[in-house]
Formats: C-alpha cells, structure tokens, sequence
C-alpha cells in the first residue's frame, strides 16, 4: 500500500460559515462534513474524525450571535474544547482540534486558517494514533 | 438519581490494559442524565480509548453497547451476549450497577469506569447538586423539603449556625445556606413553628454508620 506524506485534514462547518475554493486545500487532503447548524458538533465525531486518519480537526461556525439557531456557536465551542482536553489526556495534543467563527463569503480568512493549520502540523506532526509515516 | 462522573482516563487505560476485548456498557438510566455513562459517553469513551492503546500499540477491540439499567437482571440479561464474546466488562453504570453485573456475571471481569459520587438532582443544564444522603430516617416534613443532613456543611439539624451570609454558606461560598432555604420554604408554608421544637441528635442506626443495609419486602418475596 502506498502511504501518503500529505496531511489530512477533516473540516466540520455548518452552512453558513464556509465555502469550498479551487485552491482552499492546497498541501493537504481533506474531508469536509457540512452541518446543518454547529450544534450538531459531537465530541464523539471530532473524535472519530482522528480515529479516520486525521491529522488536525478543523471546526468552523458562524459567529456567536451570528447562528441562525441561536446558540449552535456557542455550543460547539464548549464541545470542541471538552474534546481538546480529552485529546490531550490521550497524548494526542488538542492543538491539533481548532474552532473558528467564519462566514462563508471571508474565502480569504478561511484559506489562512486551513494554510496555518498545515504549517502548524509541521510541529505537532503527523497523528500519533496511525503510523502511516512511520 | 445516581450522580458520577467518568474516572481519568490514564485510570481506565491502567484497567483495562491486561485485557485483548474490552467491552464498554454504559447504563441508559441515571448515569445517562449526568452524562458519565449513557450511549453517547460510551462511544465517545470508546473511541478515546481506541486512540489511545493505537499509541501505545497495543491492540484491545472495544465492543460498544449500553442497556437501560445495570442494577435491575431483567436489563442485565440483554447484555449476556456482548459479555460472553468479551474479556473485561468497563462499566459506566453506578457502583450499584457495577456489583450487579458482578453478581451476575460471576466469572467475569467487571471494571468501574466513572466514580459515583451522590444522590441527586439536575439543578440546571450541566449542573447536578446533592439533596439526599440516604440516612434512613427521613426529616424532609420537619424541613420544609430541604435537607440539612445533606445541604447543610455542618449537618445542622437545629440550624442556622450563624454564619450565613446573603443566602450563602460560610464553608463555602458557592453553596447555597440550606438553613436560609429551609426559613425561606417554612416561611412560605407557615410552618416557621417547625423550629420551636429541639431536635435531639441524630440515630445514625439506619444510616450506612449502622453497616450495610438492606430492604425486604415480605409481600413481594415467593
Ligand atoms: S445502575 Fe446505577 S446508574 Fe444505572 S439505573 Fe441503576 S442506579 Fe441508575
Ligand atoms: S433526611 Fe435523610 S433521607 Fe431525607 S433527604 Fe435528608 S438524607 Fe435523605
């Protein structure tokens, strides 16, 4: 089998805070899940999301007062940072789990996001839990 | 309801490590509500931990799987199954819960995965406070519905001590005064007479002082 060197990234987003671009993923793989609203962010898929080969969690919603149902921002932030704690319990460093208010028309400021993202995986390095580089 | 809340994880990992299959049963009852041990904690638990022994390269299989209640056999039975293709059984039921699996299951591996803490309610979303310590004598008419046994830092029964300030416990000021609930229920109800009457000290004969304790009822015994 051959084994990638690319990062892989998962991006959570519920449907106003993000669009996909041509160029958005450049340097990585990526899966993207669309949610209806940011309170359908579970910790158990954050997880689960590592558990499927990703080597950073990238969540993004709408500003706290811009969510359409009212506190779905707000909710998925203490979710993300509940999970945070558990992945740095399990040696797995909750940097690699990050939560940002965006609008989905900013492609600028969501392209920086992900771009940092790669570069900050170069420090943090590949998920500890799959050894495909090793 | 039975409050707990999951052990540390390093404390599930040092469990369960002597064990190839590792199944985690959750309780869909009390724990459940206190988000320590329902459905959703079980997989998120699972999935932690699955990420976990992936690090240490050691490979357990975690079978899922939660029943309404572990203290009650008629629930315990759905489990059997699940059990049988297992080595270890991580529980996130109550300590109730734990030992009626054990009962049960009597050769197998049954391990706590949350600490049970208290008897209690869901004060408000995401916060759950103790009201009952299961004395075995209970004074609740005497109080207006407020346990001093339970609320009360010093366990006053002929409160207030003296020390409440705005409705708050000199112990500890993030705790309500349960003496400055019990003058504000009985004033409410009319029952401030209630106080006039010393109430001697307690028999702690019924309580978990007097050892462990059982119930029997004869009518429902064939
Ligand atoms: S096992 Fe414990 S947590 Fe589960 S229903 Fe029974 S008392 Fe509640
Ligand atoms: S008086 Fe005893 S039984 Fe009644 S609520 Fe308090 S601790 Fe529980």
């Amino acid at each position: 089998m051959k084994i990638s060197n690319t990062p892989k990234l998962t991006l959570f987003h519920c449907l106003n805070s993000f669009k996909e671009t041509a160029s958005m993923f450049d340097g990585c793989e990526a899966r993207t899940v669309k949610m209806a609203c940011s309170s359908m962010t579970k910790d158990v898929h954050l997880l689960r999301a590592f558990e499927s080969g990703a080597d950073a969690v990238l969540v993004l919603v709408c500003s706290d007062k811009g969510c359409r149902f009212a506190e779905g921002s707000i909710r998925a932030k203490k979710r993300v940072e509940y999970v945070k704690t558990i992945l740095d319990d399990i040696g797995m460093d909750g940097r690699r789990l990050n939560i940002f208010n965006t609008a989905a028309k900013d492609e600028g400021s969501i392209t920086n996001i992900i771009q940092d993202t790669i570069v900050q995986l170069e420090t943090l390095g590949p998920n500890p839990a799959l050894n495909r580089r090793n | 309801m039975i409050t707990a809340s999951q052990k540390p994880i390093d404390e599930i990992v040092d469990l369960i490590k002597p064990y190839q299959k590792v199944l985690v049963l959750g309780c869909g009852t009390c724990v459940k509500t206190c988000f320590a041990g329902g459905e959703d904690e079980v997989a998120v638990l699972a999935s932690a931990l699955r990420l976990k022994f992936k690090q240490l390269a050691q490979n357990i299989k975690f079978e899922e799987f939660t029943i309404e209640r572990q203290c009650e056999n008629e629930f315990i039975q759905e489990a059997a199954i699940a059990i049988g293709r297992n080595d270890a059984i991580l529980s996130l039921a109550c300590g109730a819960g734990v030992q009626a699996m054990a009962k049960r299951f009597e050769k197998d591996v049954v391990l706590p995965g949350v600490n049970t803490t208290f008897i209690g309610i869901r004060e408000s979303p995401g916060v759950f406070t103790e009201e009952c310590s299961g004395c075995g004598n209970c004074g609740l008419a005497t109080f207006g519905g407020v346990c001093p046994v339970t609320r009360c830092s010093k366990k006053l029964l002929n409160g207030p001590c003296g020390g409440s300030r705005n409705g708050l416990c000199e112990i500890d000021p993030d705790t309500e005064c349960a003496w400055h609930k019990i003058i504000e229920r009985l004033t409410a109800l009319g029952q401030m007479d209630n106080l006039k009457t010393y109430i001697p000290p307690k028999n702690w004969d019924t309580s978990l002082s007097g050892g462990p304790r059982k119930l029997i009822r004869e009518d429902h015994i064939i």
